[in-house]
């Protein structure tokens, strides 16, 4: 009776949906456990494991050294590596790695410790969005949110990495999450404590990526909002009051980030300035989309829209557009209602109003994290990976649009009752989901190669010249299924866009054989490689010339389509 | 059915697309077209081609995988990186998909044999034309000889030279040496489209300095045609100096083409009516303001 009483859940969201939200976290992090080993190290991994180690090196001389730690050179002989980016993350890969790897020996790849806290971060956002779709709206809907949400191809693939793009997508919507309670009212203390978690986790999320700084663009519309009346009242009266959660976020919010980033402890102004500066103009990088490569600007303004439709799945889209309609709908009933009211009219039958204004945020939310890439001198070299944090909100309406779909479903059948009606739920919910986790299962460990089925699958990606892949780390895959079972011993063999740090972690880990050598140019090598992505081409025709054949011996493929040529010497 | 009924049934819209998602995948993740039908085309094309016939492969994305089927006797270094197709009096279109390529838009479709998933198409050019020399094919010390400036270069037969991004085309080991760093050979450049070709890969050195490249055996037709380009990431910032090629026979210029940034793999086409049916040394002088890289490739025939 006890065990029942604790199962059954309350209507009030509390505790027992904490557990659910972190056991579905839970199940996700051992999914990616499970899976990671097939996935090849891209470039940017190499440098954050890298990073990671000096990083934690630092930590462990100053809790054995003390203060010869802090000097300027002990700091910037640690921190300089990889400055461009903030070092929450990376100090979590390297914290992670000398614990579960070098210390209590738990994972025997060093690879998978360093990307433990990024698939964490991954299993933190299904926590944060069930909550958040539970809180909002249903239980169910956050559930089925967090599910359509782990279920985006993309999302998964890079979840797998110890990379910055899932963890900031993870304190994007903590920060909106912890933002949105602290607009409840409260007594003083609990008003205090949300606030101040508000400017903790900001400071956390300027900590790990620099799309936080499109975060107070989100909170700071919202929070006036909701606080629209009272800001009018005291400003009557000549006050000047200011939400607490944005004013914890202007204070702690820098505080946090200037302290848990060494590297800007000297000569702060000039590095925050050189970290700033290196974001607003970075570089372009190669990248096709619709058959042709892009290198600089101006970026294409249809890329965000056809990259979302072309690989997140479109059940999950339709059910974001079924929620989206719904509550825009309501956004206008209530907007009109107000005008009527403020004309002094019968204002209706007006929907109730939200004091948290849970719509405009999550609208918000989403729209400030997908805007620059609408903008023509934003950089599109990262795919769809720049934009994820807008897809917890996206993956929320849809959680709202399979309650509306559920609801329609119910008032058409009034006769299902009991078991028959939680069939159909059941039904209902797996006729959504299967697609999404046959598409998801399927692309790995090809996350960047797969389309959805709406442009084709895979092969209709490349039918429309979209991206293939960047990174380089499909040779991982071109290793397992050639090179280590068919190469001689000691071979040399060119990797192209590989770097050398990665195929070395993947020698050291055993998924690539130890023996066969890496040269730095298709001359030099008995075995060539071609990751295909459109500007690779140029490499590949040189391989032609070097040595003298246009024919692989053997190509990688994902559902027929050319992921890796490979290349011998005759 | 009523307009309450649609309704009342409109939420099953989104199951149904599930469900459509879901067998759409199924479909295209089980219809990829297996090696054996790659093979079995392979096998029929190779009993059907002659040496002046083109074999191609469509969509391009599936080249790698005709490649590696067909091997480098079937899609030879001459096809995969063809100047054009004009010369091709008939085509061999190896495609997946149902997918065509635009070049045979106008070629007249004579045959298709299909091998489960791969379609081979016969067509024929409705006017190919005649080629006579292939400037590219002449790269040969017996056939050629280069100078740099006043130097003279050397044919040397090396170990290649190549690299990765940004490299540019690679050098074969069979090349001319020129003094100073120069060189000239036969390559393959990728164009601003990353199309491959066959091409002189002769970089001017800049200034007042000229790359002459003297064919000394040419049987001219009515046309010298041709095109030239530099490596795409040569000329896709748009920001280096042109390059002229100049085209000579004896002291008589048969004419000058300038190739700018941007122009991609561009064409060109000298009327040598004047010297049809004759033979002789052609020279080839190619120059620019400045080398910074200008890693130039040109192509030419005679027709």
């Amino acid at each position: 009776m006890k065990l029942r009483s604790l199962l059954k859940l309350p209507d009030r969201i509390g505790w027992r949906d904490h557990v659910i939200g972190a056991a579905l976290g839970l199940v996700y992090v051992v999914w990616l456990l499970a899976t990671a080993r097939s996935l090849g190290f891209p470039r940017d991994e190499g440098v954050y494991f890298r990073a990671g180690t000096d990083y934690v090196r630092w930590w462990r001389m100053l809790f054995d050294h003390g203060s010869a730690a802090l000097s300027q050179s002990a700091i910037d002989a640690a921190w300089s590596t990889n400055h461009e980016h903030p070092a929450l993350m990376k100090t979590l890969f390297g914290v992670s790695w000398w614990l579960f790897h070098e210390t209590w020996h738990v994972f025997r790849d060093a690879s998978t410790a360093y990307r433990l806290p990024g698939m964490m971060s991954a299993g933190v956002t299904l926590w944060v969005i069930y909550l958040f779709g539970a809180r909002a709206w249903s239980r169910r809907a956050g559930l089925v949110a967090a599910a359509l949400f782990a279920l985006m191809p993309r999302v998964f693939f890079h979840a797998h990495l110890a990379c910055f793009d899932v963890p900031i997508t993870a304190l994007w919507i903590l920060c909106v999450y912890v933002h949105w309670r602290a607009q409840e009212r409260r007594g003083l203390g609990g008003t205090i404590a949300w606030a101040v978690a508000v400017g903790v986790v900001f400071g956390l999320a300027l900590e790990t990526k620099h799309n936080a700084w499109i975060l107070p663009g989100v909170l700071v519309p919202h929070a006036l909002f909701v606080h629209r009346r009272g800001l009018l009242r005291s400003l009557k009266v000549g006050r000047v009051s200011i939400p607490a959660s944005l004013v914890s976020m202007a204070v702690l919010g820098p505080i946090v980030f200037y302290a848990l980033w060494p590297y800007l402890w000297n000569d702060t102004l000039e590095r925050v300035q050189w970290y700033v500066n290196f974001h607003l103009h970075h570089e372009y990088y190669n990248i096709e989309f619709l058959g042709k490569n892009y290198f600089g600007p101006p970026s294409p303004r249809a890329y965000l829209p056809v990259m979302i439709a072309a690989t997140v799945p479109t059940v999950t889209l339709l059910l974001f557009g079924v929620g989206a309609f719904e509550r825009g709908a309501v956004g206008v009933r209530r907007l009109r209602a107000w005008v009527r009211r403020t004309l002094e009219k019968p204002a209706g039958d007006a929907p109730p109003a939200d004091p948290r204004e849970t719509d405009l945020l999550l609208a918000l939310a989403l729209l400030a994290a997908v805007g620059p890439w609408f903008l023509p001198k934003t950089p599109i070299f990262g795919g769809t990976k720049h934009w994820m944090p807008a897809y917890p909100a996206m993956a929320l309406f849809a959680g709202r649009g399979f309650e509306i779909v559920l609801a329609a479903m119910k008032r058409a059948l009034p006769a299902l009752r009991g078991r028959r009606l939680v069939a159909a739920e059941a039904g209902l919910a797996a006729c959504v989901l299967a697609a999404p986790l046959a598409i998801t299962v399927h692309s790995h460990p090809f996350g960047l190669s797969a389309y959805v089925p709406l442009v084709g699958g895979t092969a209709g990606g490349a039918d429309l010249g979209l991206n293939r892949q960047f990174w380089g780390f499909t040779t991982q895959t071109a290793a397992t299924e050639y090179l280590n079972p068919k190469a001689p011993r000691n071979a040399t063999v060119f990797i192209l866009d590989t770097t050398w740090d990665a195929w070395a972690h993947m020698q050291e880990e055993g998924r690539v054989r130890a023996d066969l050598r890496v040269v730095g140019a298709p001359h030099e090598a008995m075995f060539s490689l071609v990751q295909h992505e459109l500007h690779m081409s140029e490499v590949d025709y040189s391989i032609w010339v070097a040595d003298q054949t246009d024919s692989p011996v053997y190509i990688v493929e994902h559902d027929g389509v050319p992921i890796v040529s490979i290349y011998r010497r005759p | 059915m009523t307009r309450d009924t649609w309704k009342r049934w409109a939420f099953a819209a989104i199951p149904a697309a599930g469900l459509l998602e879901l067998g759409a995948h199924a479909v295209q993740t089980h219809s990829v077209v297996p090696q054996a039908d790659w093979k079995a085309a392979r096998d029929w094309v190779a009993g059907q081609v002659h040496p002046d016939d083109l074999v191609a492969f469509a969509p391009r994305w599936a080249d790698p995988i005709g490649r590696e089927t067909f091997g480098p006797s079937i899609a030879t270094l001459e096809r995969e990186a063809r100047a054009d197709e004009t010369s091709f009096p008939r085509a061999f279109e190896v495609s997946i998909r149902g997918s065509h390529l635009p070049a045979f838009a106008q070629w007249k479709r004579v045959g298709e044999q299909r091998f489960g998933g791969v379609t081979v198409t016969t067509w024929e050019n409705p006017a190919p034309a005649h080629v006579i020399d292939d400037l590219v094919s002449m790269v040969d010390p017996r056939q050629m000889r280069v100078e740099r400036g006043d130097a003279g270069c050397t044919f040397v037969h090396g170990g290649a030279q190549s690299g990765g991004l940004g490299f540019g085309p690679a050098i074969p080991g069979d090349h001319f040496a020129c003094p100073n760093g120069g060189f000239v050979a036969a390559s393959v450049v990728a164009d601003l489209d990353y199309v491959p070709h066959r091409c002189i890969y002769a970089p001017p050195p800049g200034g007042s300095g000229v790359v002459r490249i003297h064919f000394l055996d040419v049987h001219f037709g009515h046309a010298l045609h041709g095109h030239h380009a530099l490596y795409v990431e040569a000329e896709r910032n748009r920001a280096g100096a042109p390059v002229t090629l100049t085209f000579k026979v004896g002291d008589d210029i048969l004419g000058s083409v300038v190739h700018r940034d941007g122009d991609g793999w561009k064409p060109f086409e000298l009327d040598t009516s004047a010297l049809a049916g004759q033979n002789g040394e052609l020279v080839a002088e190619i120059a620019s303001e400045s080398g910074e890289r200008r890693m130039y490739c040109f192509e030419a025939d005679t027709r």
